[in-house]
């Protein structure tokens, strides 16, 4: 049941009739694991928390540094050498109290990932590097629940809704390839790209709408201009075809 | 008519600052090959050994994902090639 608060707080949205009050319970009742606090992470939880999301569990086992600041907006000035998961929690809890912030200062991996992401019906990629996917995409294979991955550099970004079993997954897509490093990138272009994964996951959990399977949206913001690829299922796909999907 | 190569905009340094190619070739490989020749600077930032496109790259036939064998997939007159690179940050 939702509070006369949150009724209040959630009107202009309960007003969208694919959305009103059961799609509105449906976010109030949900679990979402994003797993980075950074670039895309902070419009991803911020937007899931102000649209009334029940749960947000948080991982990143990282601390603020000043140079995150120009696109991490979790992270204020006066939040420098703290942990990353903490100020994400005051921002998130200081915008809506409703939703509870859940936080794991660690590193995710192989042997951890299936216990933390436990209860979730989503996992966001907000990663910074393709190993990190692959797991995160192991874990959603697991447990078949969506994983919606995005990334960024510089001006540019890309977004795809994976749905186990269903669609092309991380392993359909990349090799498992790591590229070291430091990457140049503008603090909007995460923050389009993480609102386009909170929209996503905010259609999933809600039902509405046609999700972005099967299809890479890429964003070129030096041109302003949005392409859709279309992606397919490897039929030799090492992560997704092992077993369950 | 052959096949149209449109480049990211990172590799255009390499290709005469030219957004799209147009190539002959009855696969991706062959039309890379035949770009190379005129373009050879393009050869190292799309290919990471031999014959074997870096792990960062990747083509589109049509608007559609040429993973994982891209280099063996067949194209035809009138086909469009992406070729565009990985991101990974977050
Ligand atoms: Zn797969």
């Amino acid at each position: 049941m939702l509070s006369q608060d949150e009724l209040a707080r959630y009107d202009r949205q309960i007003m969208i009739p694919e959305i009103g009050l059961p799609g509105q319970e449906r976010l109030k009742k949900s679990r979402v694991f994003i797993a980075g606090a950074g670039g895309l992470g902070s419009p991803v939880s911020l937007y899931l928390a102000a649209a009334g999301v029940g749960t947000l569990v948080i991982a990143d086992y990282d601390r603020v540094d000043i140079t995150n600041l120009n696109r991490q907006i979790l992270h204020w000035s006066k939040d420098v050498g703290a942990k990353k998961v903490e100020s994400a929690r005051e921002k998130i809890e200081s915008l809506n109290a409703n939703t509870k912030v859940e936080i794991i200062d660690e590193t995710i991996n192989d042997d951890n990932i299936l216990g933390l992401t436990n209860g979730c019906d989503v996992i966001i990629d907000a990663m910074d590097n393709i190993a990190a996917r692959f797991v995160l995409n192991r874990a959603a294979i697991k447990r078949g629940i969506p994983f919606i991955h995005g990334a960024v550099s510089g001006m540019e970004g890309r977004v795809t809704t994976i749905i186990p079993g269903e669609t092309a997954c991380i392993g359909c897509m990349y090799r498992d390839y790591t590229k070291p490093g430091k990457f140049p990138v503008l603090g909007v272009t995460p923050g389009v790209i993480g609102i386009i994964q909170a929209t996503e996951v905010i259609k999933y959990l809600t039902g509405m709408g046609r999700l972005l399977t099967n299809r890479l949206l890429i964003y070129d913001g030096m041109d302003l201009r949005f392409r859709e690829f279309k992606l397919s299922r490897n039929p030799e796909c090492m992560e997704c075809n092992t077993g369950k999907g | 008519m052959g096949i149209s190569v449109h480049l990211h905009r990172v590799f255009q340094k390499y290709c005469g600052n030219l957004e799209t190619i147009e190539a002959k070739g009855s696969t991706v490989q062959e039309c890379l090959r035949n770009i190379l020749i005129l373009y050879p600077e393009l050869e190292k930032a799309i290919f990471f050994a031999e014959g074997k496109l870096h792990p960062l790259i990747e083509v589109y036939v049509n608007s559609s994902s040429a993973y994982p064998d891209a280099l063996k997939k067949e194209v035809n007159d009138g086909d469009k090639i992406h070729i565009i690179h990985t991101l990974a940050g977050g």
